[in-house]
């Protein structure tokens, strides 16, 4: 449940968002992403409203949610996963594969096996790949950090910002609090369906209020 | 003994192409369509009512399968539009009830307006021998077809981005959504063309012995048995659940008599559910 929540993001910039379980984080992003129809309020985007949108026309916007259930199609190839991914774009398909193997190379190593034999850590780089071959213009970062160990954190979120130099503009949730500060230049902290607190990153990793709640210390 | 199994896998053939458009419907639109068996009699008397009008037997085949798949295209954008509002069980009942009622409404019809219609394709050589076993040309020409018409959904699916998008959305809607296909418009052509796949079905039992106006609940029975027991999500399952029923079936049919023959069908379809409920070969699709 969201209420009064406003928020903004500006082209190439990273904006996160964080909050304990159940502050509506993950409701604000189906929202956008038009899995969820707000009951009042307006989405919009460079000035055309999203809400009310179909799923399937919010992606061919350019508006890609990846979900922290990944929500990959299990019994196809990694190589099939990423041609539906491209699937509003299949002209470009070809220079793409070459892109995402860049980013992540170990897909390449499995590219004809199915998604459902990868380890979590593969699925969630297939699901970031797939979600990259659409060339989206705004990237949904549900939790992507769920479930990797933390070498792998790393090497993704290496690859993020890589994705960011390219132009990409992205909206980022993340339990792990610092990671997602040192990553977006601002955020937004929600609980319960509220924005509590809203400001430049640097700030935020200041701020008593966020020490004490999420980064461990006193 | 041969000449009976010979019989069989074409009649199993003829069945896996109603029961593929049972399979397809379900794992895509979540609806299991009861109507499936009129689907193929409206291709059948379609192709009837042309050639009593004195057109060229092909040309009616190839409009009574367009119609079949215009009628199933009907279907899916009025009728079963009221059962995709819902979700899970709540579509699948009220799909149940909807598609049963067509079913109704469509043999009632039939009976009503047409009752002396069916459809007999004859053949000019009426059968042929090789190596010393005489095969009818139906059952070699019900076997191409449906061989073809395999083939072609093979390729569809796994060869085309489309056909991609539709095996996406029956493993994972939502996945499929996020990545921009349109669920809604994909499961309109496959409703479409599982309706093709039933008048091509329809005529194939014209071909290999009549199609009358009342056959549609025995067809959609014998689909609906061949589809539960391939799996209900799976293409390949459900051309050998096909095969290997239609063996049985005329076999059993043979030996045995017809009644125990259903008996037998259900039996298999009823063992399926309990020793492998995700069909034969639920793991090659």
């Amino acid at each position: 449940m969201l209420r009064e929540v406003s928020l903004e993001v500006r082209g190439g910039e990273a904006v996160g968002v964080i909050g304990p379980n159940g502050s509506g984080k993950t409701t604000l992003f189906k929202a956008i992403a038009g899995m969820l129809r707000p009951k009042a309020g307006r989405i919009l985007y460079d000035g055309a409203r999203l809400d009310g949108l179909h799923t399937s026309d919010v992606a061919r916007r350019g508006i890609v949610y990846i979900p922290a259930e990944r929500e990959l199609f299990p019994q196809m190839t990694v190589l099939e996963n990423l041609e539906l991914g491209a699937y509003v774009n299949p002209r470009d398909r070809d220079g793409l594969f070459e892109f995402v193997f860049g980013l992540f190379p170990r897909l390449a190593e499995r590219k004809g096996q199915r998604a459902e034999t990868l380890s979590g850590g593969e699925q969630q780089m297939l699901a970031i790949a797939r979600g990259v071959m659409a060339r989206p213009k705004v990237l949904l970062l549900d939790e992507p950090s769920t479930g990797l160990a933390p070498l792998l954190v790393a090497e993704m979120y290496r690859q993020l910002a890589r994705l960011r130099e390219e132009g990409l503009t992205i909206l980022l949730a993340e339990q792990q609090v610092p990671l997602a500060l040192s990553f977006c230049e601002r955020a937004y902290v929600l609980e319960n369906g509220w924005i509590k607190l809203s400001g430049a990153s640097r700030d935020l990793l200041g701020d008593p209020g966020i020490k004490r709640a999420y980064l461990g210390v006193a | 003994m041969i000449p009976i199994v010979i019989d069989g896998i074409v009649q199993g053939l003829q069945l896996s192409l109603l029961a593929v458009g049972i399979t397809l419907i379900y794992g895509l639109g979540g609806v299991l369509n009861l109507a499936h068996g009129q689907f193929a009699v409206v291709g059948g008397i379609v192709a009837a009512l042309l050639i009593g009008q004195g057109m060229h037997v092909v040309a009616a085949c190839v409009l009574g399968v367009l119609a079949a798949g215009v009628f199933g295209l009907i279907v899916d954008r009025s009728l079963l539009l009221a059962a995709y509002r819902y979700k899970g069980e709540e579509r699948l009942l009220l799909g149940l009830v909807l598609t049963l009622g067509l079913s109704f409404v469509v043999d009632g019809y039939l009976n009503y307006r047409y009752p002396e219609t069916a459809l007999t394709v004859r053949l000019p050589h009426p059968s042929i021998t090789v190596a010393g076993i005489t095969i009818r040309t139906a059952s070699v020409a019900t076997s191409a077809l449906a061989a073809l018409a395999f083939i072609l959904l093979a390729i569809f699916l796994k060869g085309t981005l489309v056909g991609k998008a539709v095996r996406s959305i029956i493993q994972n809607e939502t996945g499929a959504e996020l990545c921009g296909i349109n669920a809604t418009r994909t499961r309109t052509l496959i409703v479409g063309l599982s309706a093709v796949l039933a008048g091509l079905g329809g005529i194939a039992q014209g071909l290999f012995s009549s199609l009358g106006t009342e056959m549609g609940v025995e067809l959609t029975i014998f689909a609906l048995i061949v589809a539960v027991v391939g799996g209900v999500r799976s293409v390949s399952g459900t051309l050998a659940a096909g095969i290997l029923l239609g063996v049985v079936n005329a076999v059993a049919s043979f030996y045995i008599g017809t009644y125990l023959t259903l008996i037998i069908l259900l039996a298999a379809a009823m063992l399926t559910i309990l020793v492998r409920p995700s069909g034969m070969l639920a793991y090659w699709t």
